[in-house]
């Protein structure tokens, strides 16, 4: 039996309507990305600025370099280059602009804070001011392009973490998703400046987020790929560090890794204790910011005198260590004149970070470490390169406190394998070493004394209502089948939730219940949203807290829930489940013991 | 066991033939009063009142002659359909259907929604077919009405 033709020509375009709406739904139900696989594309286009504004910090820092020096070759080899005043001088007048640029700065800011990524990650609302951060790298660069015992990684992750801030406020991100945006931001400003993108996400999720879930792991890996990505597109990059094949000569080498993994522990924190006394003495001191920057520029440079390569954040001296090119007395003497240059860059408030210098600094330990060994008991460290490069994995765990992200860091700049058995053990050792010794890590303290200014409530969301969006996509119950239809166009959501003239919720219309009925002409004018919808939807209220509130999700294959008033049903906003999940990780881990 | 929707349709629970009514409200009163005595109706009061409130709301029409008035409802256990077919010249549910013959009347559990759905769908397809509307129309008994519906369905 055939079914009779429409008729009736506006029933007809109905129809034909309906049938496209159906399409339509159908190409965007296909297509239509969940909320966590649109938090995979924002993390993509964060990784993407990110390896972009760390390239062109990188360019800047060596035009500046060019500028002050007139050499375009690396820090060291360009300060060997110089006369003795001029290595005086170019450190002395970076701190001068830097300094200059802090302080006229100010104006340009506005009061803005100048909150770090790590910060407004752990502790903050992931809000990053733009002006403040573009003020504080242009002084960096200054400091890193005058040659300052300092890392340039630092401003680099500040500013991909700042972009990263702006799009996740240009889109209206709740409070979770803006803190694990950024963090994708810093994941990607890490792999960019090590081409390292596995150490990228760990270092962000194991030194700052303090979880390993897949909830914040996923967006920071894809943030950290698309970064390392684009930079090795745009650049031709690969390992940073190109060094011998190593390998554990024999068994007896482990006994050796093991006392390095205790030394290292027992010297980063020292080190990083010497830094904090050189902060501390230079703000005591009573100088004013551009005086201790010019003051801390004169130190290095007097140092670079006598020892160029203390200048810079020490990438170079670690490579030629890491293939045996420095002698062990004239390491003793660079390793000591490091450590004071870099406390005096540091202290002097200088921009820039001191991971690199970190690396530095593990990589002396170890080579000369081995280097004694060698000497005493040759089988027992045949190789002390290879004890360099272990000693830098091992000293980074213990300055920051994250040996996995140490380890695969290591890994990742080298691509040498072999030494993963000492080098996984030794960070290990590393690590619980220097955690007996010191109670705070690189990172630790600073966020530890911001954190104290913050009310501990004001840290993680602890209700519905914390992270209840307003405003969700709502219908009437007296809307017809084909206005629902057309609104589910609109909205990116699975359900509409129905709500009468009091704005009190009534139940949702599935998005799931209508796609097969959306072709049917005489369904559009007779079914109305009262007909179809599901009143035993499950829904929050917005001062149930978020444990209960993920219990109410179970059961229900829904990524958003209606957030009602318990005393008059009305609809207050709605609840994301993917935000929930990042608070409740986040809260988890503000929880957990220090 | 529970029908299937068109499994409801070809052996619905009430069908009326020729009823003598002349509005909308009698209309729903007489098949109400003939479903109501059919098990899964469990609240008959309760099930016109919410025939009637969403006949009130918005239009329960498909066609000039068709009406399908229905209600999802805590009134009935199961999906319930009453089938009547209203003598001439009709009668008329709104302004836009001042002559309709053929009412179908649902119940709807308030948790069926598909179920619901998949109903009223494949009643309008039904009533698209060509020549079941005639033969609705022009059936002199209620068997004959039922095999027009049932082979209607089959096609």
């Amino acid at each position: 039996m055939k079914v009779k033709p429409l008729s009736d020509p506006a029933q007809q375009l109905l129809a034909r309507l309906m049938r496209l709406l159906r399409w339509r739904l159908w190409i965007q139900e296909k297509l239509q990305f969940t909320e966590w696989q649109v938090t995979l594309l924002w993390a993509a286009l964060a990784g993407f600025l990110g390896a972009l504004a760390a390239m062109l910090f990188t360019v800047l820092a060596e035009g500046i370099h060019e500028l002050l020096t007139g050499y375009s070759a690396g820090v060291v080899e360009t300060m060997r280059s110089l006369p003795w005043w001029a290595r005086i001088l170019v450190p002395a007048t970076g701190g001068l602009l830097a300094g200059l640029t802090l302080l006229f700065g100010k104006h340009i800011t506005r009061g803005q804070s100048s909150t770090d990524y790590m910060e407004a990650i752990g502790i903050g609302s992931g809000h990053l001011p733009l002006r403040a951060t573009v003020v504080k790298s242009t002084a960096a660069l200054f400091s890193i392009g005058s040659g300052g015992s300092i890392g340039r990684e630092g401003p680099m992750v500040q500013l991909a973490a700042t972009l990263a801030s702006l799009i996740g406020r240009w889109r209206q991100f709740s409070p979770p998703q803006l803190r694990l945006l950024v963090a994708c931001g810093a994941a990607a400003g890490i792999a960019s400046a090590y081409n390292a993108p596995i150490a990228g996400s760990f270092f962000v999720a194991e030194i700052i987020l303090g979880t390993i879930a897949m909830e914040s792991l996923g967006p920071l890996a894809v943030s950290a790929v698309v970064a390392a990505l684009t930079v090795r597109l745009m650049t031709n990059a690969q390992q940073l560090y190109h060094v011998p094949a190593f390998q554990l000569n024999s068994a007896w080498e482990m006994g050796p890794y093991i006392v390095l993994g205790f030394v290292a522990g027992v010297v980063a924190p020292w080190f990083l204790r010497s830094l904090r006394i050189a902060e501390k003495w230079f703000v005591d001191s009573s100088m004013p910011l551009l005086a201790r920057l010019i003051l801390g520029g004169i130190i290095v440079g007097d140092i670079a005198v006598f020892v160029p390569e203390v200048c810079g954040n020490g990438y170079s001296v670690v490579v030629s260590i890491l293939n045996g090119q420095v002698a062990v007395h004239a390491l003793i003497l660079i390793f000591a004149a490091k450590w004071l240059a870099t406390a005096s860059s540091f202290g002097s408030g200088a921009p820039g970070g001191v991971f690199t210098p970190t690396l530095f600094m593990g990589a002396s330990v170890g080579y000369l470490f081995g280097a004694a060994v060698h000497a005493l008991w040759p089988q027992g460290a045949v190789a002390p390169e290879a004890f360099a490069l272990v000693g830098m994995g091992a000293f980074l765990s213990a300055a920051t406190y994250a040996p996995v992200m140490a380890v695969i860091m290591l890994f990742e700049m080298t691509l040498s394998y072999d030494i993963i058995l000492p080098l996984m053990l030794c960070s290990v050792l590393a690590y619980y070493t220097a955690k007996g010794l010191e109670g705070q890590s690189l990172y630790s303290e600073a966020l530890k004394r911001k954190a104290a200014e913050v009310p501990v409530d004001a840290l993680t969301a602890g209700h519905v209502r914390d992270l209840m969006k307003p405003k969700p996509p709502e219908v009437p119950p007296t809307a017809r089948f084909a206005e629902i239809a057309k609104m589910f166009l609109t909205v990116r959501v699975n359900n509409l939730y129905v709500v009468d003239t009091e704005g009190r919720f009534l139940g949702v219309v599935a998005l799931h219940d209508i796609k097969p009925y959306l072709g049917d002409a005489d369904l559009t004018a007779l079914v109305i949203a009262s007909d179809i919808m599901r009143e035993d939807f499950p829904k929050v209220g917005p001062e149930q807290t978020l444990s209960e509130a993920l219990g109410s999700f179970l059961g229900v294959t829904a990524e958003r829930l209606p957030v009602v008033d318990p005393a008059d049903d009305r609809l207050l906003g709605s609840l994301a489940k993917g935000d929930l999940l990042l608070a409740l990780v986040e809260k988890r881990k503000k929880l957990m013991p220090a | 066991m529970e029908l299937l929707p068109t499994d409801l349709i070809a052996q619905p629970d009430v069908v009326l033939i020729d009823v003598p009514a002349d509005s909308r409200p009698s209309v729903l009163r007489a098949l109400h009063a003939a479903l109501s005595a059919v098990p899964g109706v469990n609240d008959p009061a309760r099930f016109l009142k919410d025939l009637q409130e969403r006949a009130r709301v918005a239009s329960v029409c498909i066609a000039a002659d068709v009406a399908l008035p229905h209600a999802r409802t805590v009134a009935v256990d199961r999906l319930v359909l009453g089938v009547a077919r209203l003598a001439e010249p009709g009668v008329g549910f709104d302004a836009e259907h001042p002559a309709v013959r053929l009412v179908f009347m649902i119940g709807t559990p308030k948790l069926q929604v598909e179920g619901y759905l998949k109903l009223v769908s494949a009643l309008s397809r039904l009533l698209r077919k060509e020549g079941v509307r005639a033969g609705l129309l022009a059936a002199k008994t209620e068997a004959e009405f039922r095999a027009v519906l049932g082979s209607g369905v089959a096609a």
